[in-house]
């Protein structure tokens, strides 16, 4: 790996226009990289995800130069139908289109960020791949007390030109005071064996909102790490959803700070599995100053072989009085083979708080099966509400209604 | 209509039906009446075609065998059980669950399968006579109902599938006097030649309103006993003990 790392590197930065200091910039992740390879199950944050393993089974030998030089034809047929929405279209990594048609021009601002190599508070390897290898890197200000009028939809598409490619993107947002956007990062594939590796950093600003919806529905056999950090200011509130279930392995990690006082953050998500699909959700929350609140409700259906992991951690610091922290996990397991791990962590260093976890895992209620059955229904029919039924009340936690009804069509929840 | 010919039922081992039989025709109304675990909820269970026991014996529903029925092939044939615990489903609206099963009925009786407005017509006239609070058709099905409205829940659905044999598992139970007669009329209205009801209680009171043409006492997941109505209220008289 080492050798087609460091020539895909060379390759990749001859098409860049960097200064020297930015190459030595990269040239240091990329050894960093080098030195500790992918994450596998000794790192604690990766016990129950050995990701190099998963690369070596699934994709095998991964190549890391993407030619980026011609344009990709944007497939108009996966756009959302029935949701006006803005959009950044990535396809293959490669930026093809960004387009606020809904909003005022003047009100957001795009950077381009790509000679600043900014470090996340990360300290796994993967950051340091992105840093080596992403090649165009936005920044999407949105400015004092703008709210957006429409979502915005990320769209992440690979297409059937590449394979066993790795790709890498960067997003960095910034919300200013007052300001808000609801962004819907979507994933469709039509090639197999990737592995996708993004990074977002949001900053939000006094009374900012962002609402993050990540939807990972359709069925494909890529490998997928998705890193936010979210920074929050005073009465800032970060929503993020997560409905985890198309792609062969995703695991999402959300890392929220929570400086400012009475700012809040919440994470849904949904795991909903088959075959041996194996996915992961890894909080972090910090809270950081006094009266913050937090707030995670993670549902699973798995089925077959598949494994969900929810790894939340709760941070308190000592100045966090008042602290409101809250999670709890559940899930269905349609097979025996199917496996749920839920590892919780409270650190907590301040007394006056209100913290609690919980977790719970179980099969499908036969009872309420032959109560649903005896009406009529067939065992499919009976299933389908059940599970329908387990999962509506994260989907209720969706508090932008359109984008709710979209998720809800989705998973094939009725009206 | 239903031929039970010494149906036998053991679970983990442990003997429940012993050896019990018993017809009924279109147009009767039976009661089955015995102390709390004679086998009364096993044996509706069984007719309904809950998994997990192990069944011997014959039980023939309109000349066709019927243990050999999937559930919900049973709901279609026009078998009904209305639930002694009705159970609680988080996240799905009791409006949407009674149309698809109103509607997975019909299909599968070759009727047309109602639209919504159709649907909900015909839903709010039942609620109505059942004096069931139509506000919970829109809730999660039987979530947060009071005992009361979880029977009355289960009286609607019967009257919503229009079963060709009923049964009623201890609907009785937990019932004030003002449900019990609105329960009681449902059955009454339901009532006619060509269907069947059996009603499974613990008391004699629901017959008062619900007049049975036989009445039979189950011991030991065996009917000892057989007579017309009066049975009852011998029944309630000289307590169970005196039929061992
Ligand atoms: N799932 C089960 N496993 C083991 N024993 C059971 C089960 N269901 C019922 N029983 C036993 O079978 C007997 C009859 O139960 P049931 O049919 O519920 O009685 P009833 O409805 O007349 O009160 C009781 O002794 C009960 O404990
Ligand atoms: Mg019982």
């Amino acid at each position: 790996m080492k050798e087609q790392l460091k020539k895909d590197f060379d390759n990749n930065i001859k098409n860049l226009n960097l200064s020297q200091k930015d190459i030595e910039i990269k040239k240091f992740c990329l050894d960093n990289f080098i030195e500790k390879g992918f994450p596998n199950r000794k790192e604690e944050d990766w016990k129950f995800s050995d990701l190099n393993q998963l690369i070596k089974n699934n994709i095998g030998e991964l190549s890391f130069y993407n030619d980026h030089t011609s344009t990709n034809k944007v497939d108009t047929s996966v756009f959302v139908d029935g949701l006006e929405h803005n959009k950044i279209v990535f396809i293959n990594g490669r930026i093809e289109k960004i387009d606020f048609e809904y909003e005022k021009k003047d009100q957001i601002e795009i950077i381009d960020q790509s000679e600043t190599i900014n470090e996340f508070k990360n300290s796994n390897s993967l950051s340091d791949l992105n840093n080596a290898f992403t090649n165009k890197c936005f920044k999407i200000l949105v400015k004092k007390g703008y709210q957006l009028i429409k979502p915005l939809i990320i769209y992440h598409s690979i297409n059937s030109k590449i394979w066993s490619k790795n790709i890498n993107l960067r997003l960095n947002f910034e919300l200013d005071k007052d300001s808000s956007l609801r962004l819907i990062d979507l994933f469709s594939d039509t090639s197999e064996k990737n592995f996708l590796n993004i990074f977002y950093n949001f900053e939000l600003k006094e009374n900012a909102v962002l609402k993050n919806y990540k939807v990972d529905k359709f069925e494909n056999k890529n490998i997928k790490y998705s890193f936010n950090n979210i920074d929050q200011d005073k009465n800032s509130v970060s929503e993020t959803f997560i409905l985890s279930s198309g792609s062969k392995f995703f695991k999402n990690e959300i890392n929220c700070n929570l400086n400012g006082e009475y700012s809040s953050a919440f994470v849904n998500g949904i795991f909903s599995l088959n075959n041996d699909k194996h996915h992961e959700i890894r909080t972090i929350i910090n809270h950081l100053t006094k009266n913050t609140k937090s707030y995670q409700l993670i549902k699973s259906v798995l089925e077959e072989s598949s494994k969900a992991v929810y790894q939340g951690k709760i941070f308190v610091n000592s100045d966090a009085q008042k602290t409101d922290g809250y999670q709890l996990s559940k899930a269905i397991l349609l097979n025996k083979e199917s496996e749920f791990n839920a590892k919780p962590e409270l650190e907590i260093y301040a007394d006056d708080v209100k913290c609690s976890h919980g977790s719970a895992s179980g099969s499908l209620n036969e009872d309420s099966i032959f109560y649903l059955m005896s009406r009529g229904l067939n065992y499919q029919q009976s299933r389908e509400l059940l599970i329908n039924g387990f999962l509506l009340d994260v989907v209720e936690k969706i508090t932008d209604s359109q984008i709710k009804n979209l998720i809800k069509n989705m998973i094939g929840i009725k009206e | 209509m239903l031929k039970i010919n010494n149906l036998n039922a053991t679970i983990d081992n442990k003997s429940i039906l012993n050896g019990l039989s018993l017809d009924i025709n279109p147009g009767q109304v039976h009661a089955i009446m015995g102390p709390n675990g004679s086998g009364k909820s096993t044996l509706s269970n069984i007719l309904s075609g809950k998994k997990g026991y192990e069944v011997s014996g014959e039980v023939l529903f309109e000349e066709k065998d019927l243990l050999e029925l999937e559930t919900e092939e049973r709901a279609h044939k026009g078998i009904f059980l209305a639930f002694q615990y009705p159970l609680e489903i988080p996240g799905v609206n009791t409006n949407i669950f009674l149309k698809t099963s109103l509607n997975a009925v019909r299909k599968a009786r070759g009727e047309k399968e109602l639209d919504a407005i159709e649907f909900l017509k015909l839903v709010k006239e039942k609620s109505k006579k059942l004096k069931f609070d139509e506000e919970k058709l829109n809730r999660q099905l039987n979530v947060g109902f009071s005992g009361g409205e979880k029977k009355k829940n289960e009286i609607l659905q019967m009257s919503l599938l229009d079963p060709k044999l009923s049964i009623l598992d201890e609907t009785d139970s937990g019932l004030d006097i003002d449900a019990l007669k609105v329960v009681a009329d449902g059955v009454n209205t339901l009532r006619d030649k060509n269907n069947a009801f059996l009603i499974i209680t613990h008391y004699q009171r629901l017959l008062d309103y619900i007049k049975p043409d036989f009445v039979h006492v189950l011991m030991n997941g065996k009917i000892v006993k057989s007579g017309g109505p009066d049975l009852a209220l011998e029944l309630e008289k000289k307590g169970y003990e005196n039929f061992n």
